[in-house]
């Protein structure tokens, strides 16, 4: 009993240790970290953290250096610490030029029966899904042929060892550097507790989504409620709550990045937000190998909307977007290069001939699949619902940024497929395997945008405008 | 009127999604129950993996095979089991091959690799070498009970003729 005690206080000493690391990249990012929230201040640090401690793990790989906890933790905390104490002495930040014309936050009402009814079904996912993680060991396909088969060799390594690994070495190595400081942070490969990861991950990515709901003007209780109902939605969100996967990080840091850009469009975001939207770019390249594509279609999604919608500072607004873009450089490049000087091969094996047929047999997949309620419940056909509440505001908001992105998204998935170099026979189960993950990078960003139809019902008479 | 579609649709939405839920508690019930017999008898963790017999084993091959050797592990990729083998034998160098793989192949590949071991997990899929392994001088059977067979490969002796 005590020996579980003190692995489980390792366990949380160790992710604490990353919560402070991203508390203080944020709070130096941030020109006034009080305009947030305490539930986003906790809820963005996490992945800075990640990001940061992970980017350092593989800049001490490339210099040769062994792992462990001293030399992970303690320079890019001091770094960081110093950092904030020249802000300090200095009185200046790193924020964007973001008008700060931010909403200040209502002050806190006593919560209603809505509330709890919500909270009480998350805390009951959060429950199942915590117990669930750590309880199993690491179990599912991606987990142990990929993420968690990486984290138990760099582990034991002392390093970014790639020899015995000869599939997807060339993925980006945010998830098992995590994963493997953690193994640090207990002392051994324990697979099912570190997969407490992931319904922490997950918590934080709907205290995210509901945190930017109110930041776009919905109430405490309709967040909530757009955020539940995200939550339980079919069955993929909740089982990547405790499989080791890297797509619920990845819709995590796309989540982020979006809805800071987002927030900024809308002129809601709190200054600095482009600084912060910058690090979940980084973060998106970094733990996933569609990560940067992804950011791509975000920052073509901003350029188009920007584009159309031609707001008095459009040239200010360009020129903002260049932020982020160096953000998506800060967590693309590294990895790239650190794989060129190791002479990993690069798989492009997801890019070849376009193959029509596939490219319409995709498309009636990803219809289902969006239909299907065993995947997103009616996540999917709530969104049409909100868009049509949207109705011309669609196309003359920042809504359309969200739109565009959500709606390019599906197309890109779908060209992916036909470019897809499986055979005949095997592409049923290729999309089987891969259109759930590919959606749920997607699935916050929808719910977001779910958010924008909701706050058409305002002062309606309909079930949520009664709460 | 605008208003009224409004509710009706936003009403019709969140029954669907209420008897989705429901759906969705049914769906997890199983686990769920799995879950709390766990709890309640303590077989959690590291426990649950003693239960599988090809865990066991491997841990039994981790105990023979050094960590810095190379084996090649025959078994079609789709079973899954190929990957639990890559997981719990990590850091040793891990070369799949697939059960059809000719005798002439799996030797020029055991050489080419400087493989130390052959395991071979004795499945659904016949291993067409069989006869070509059992012949050869270079294999040598390592007698672990389990769900498949070990061999111990001198890969000096493989002199990459057809079934050498």
């Amino acid at each position: 009993m005590i020996d579980l005690v003190l692995t489980l206080s390792r366990l949380l000493l160790g992710l604490a240790a990353v919560f402070l690391l991203g508390y203080g990249w944020f709070a130096l990012l941030v020109p006034r970290p009080a305009a947030f929230l305490r539930l986003e201040k906790l809820a963005l640090s996490f992945g800075i953290g990640a990001t940061v401690l992970t980017l350092w793990m593989l800049i001490l790989s490339w210099l040769g250096l062994k792992l462990s906890l001293p030399v992970m933790l303690v320079p890019p905390l001091a770094v960081t610490g110093a950092g904030l104490l020249m802000k300090k002495i200095g009185g200046g930040g790193l924020g964007s030029q973001t008008p700060a014309s931010a909403p200040k936050p209502s002050p806190p009402t006593p919560y209603g029966l809505w509330d709890w009814v919500f909270l009480g079904l998350l805390a009951v996912l959060f429950l199942y899904a915590s117990l669930r993680a750590m309880v199993y060991p690491m179990w599912a396909w991606d987990a142990i042929a990929t993420w968690g088969c990486k984290a138990k060799v760099f582990y034991q390594s002392l390093g970014l060892d790639l020899t015995c690994i000869d599939a997807h070495n060339y993925y980006p190595n945010l998830l098992p550097l995590l994963l493997s400081y953690l193994y640090f942070c207990l002392g051994r490969v324990n697979d099912h507790l570190a997969q407490g990861l992931f319904p922490l991950w997950g918590t934080l990515l709907l205290a995210l989504l509901q945190a930017f709901l109110k930041r776009c003007g919905l109430s405490r209780t309709r967040a909530l409620g757009v955020t539940t109902f995200f939550a339980l939605n079919g069955t993929v969100f909740p089982v990547h709550l405790y499989i080791a996967y890297a797509d619920l990080p990845l819709a995590y840091f796309a989540l982020a990045a979006v809805g800071l850009l987002y927030l900024w469009f809308t002129d809601r975001a709190p200054r600095g937000s482009l600084a912060l939207a910058a690090c979940f770019f980084a973060g998106l390249a970094w733990c996933k190998y569609e990560g940067p594509p992804l950011a791509g279609t975000v920052l073509l999604a901003a350029v188009l909307s920007l584009a159309w919608l031609r707001p008095p500072d459009l040239k200010a607004r360009f020129l903002g977007l260049g932020i982020p873009l160096l953000g998506l450089a800060a967590g693309y490049l590294p990895w790239r290069i650190f794989a060129a000087l190791e002479h990993l091969q690069i798989g492009a094996d997801h890019i070849q001939n376009l193959y029509p047929q596939q490219f319409l047999q995709g498309s009636v997949y990803l219809l289902m699949a969006l239909a299907n309620p065993f995947y997103f419940g009616v996540l999917w056909p709530a969104l049409i619902l909100a868009l049509v509440f949207c109705g011309r505001s669609l196309w003359l908001s920042p809504r359309l940024f969200l739109a565009l992105f959500v709606g390019g998204n599906l197309l890109a998935i779908v060209v992916a497929y036909g470019v897809a170099p499986t055979s005949l026979a095997e592409f049923p189960g290729y999309v089987r395997a891969t259109l759930d993950r590919l959606l749920l990078h997607i699935t916050p960003v929808a719910a977001l945008l779910i958010g924008e139809g909701v706050k058409e019902l305002r002062g309606g008479q309909g079930a949520l405008g009664k709460m | 009127m605008t208003l009224r579609w409004k509710t009706w649709a936003v009403r019709l939405l969140l029954l669907f999604w209420a008897l989705q839920l429901v759906w969705l508690a049914h769906y997890f019930t199983p686990e769920v129950r799995d879950l709390a017999w766990r709890l309640a008898s303590h077989h959690t963790g590291a426990a649950i993996r003693q239960e599988d017999p090809l865990y066991r084993w491997l841990q039994i091959l981790a105990g023979i095979i050094p960590p810095q050797a190379t084996y090649v592990f025959l078994d079609n990729y789709e079973s899954g089991k190929e990957i639990e083998a890559r997981y719990h034998l990590a850091p040793r160098r891990h070369v799949l091959l697939p059960p059809e793989t000719p005798p002439d192949f799996l030797f020029f590949a055991l050489r080419q690799e400087k493989a130390a071991y052959l395991i071979i997990r004795e499945g659904d899929h016949p291993w067409e070498s069989k006869e070509a392994v059992a012949q050869s001088p270079a294999f040598h059977m390592v007698p672990v009970p389990g769900p498949g067979l070990l061999f111990r490969v001198d890969s000096a002796r493989l002199l990459g003729r057809f079934y050498d």
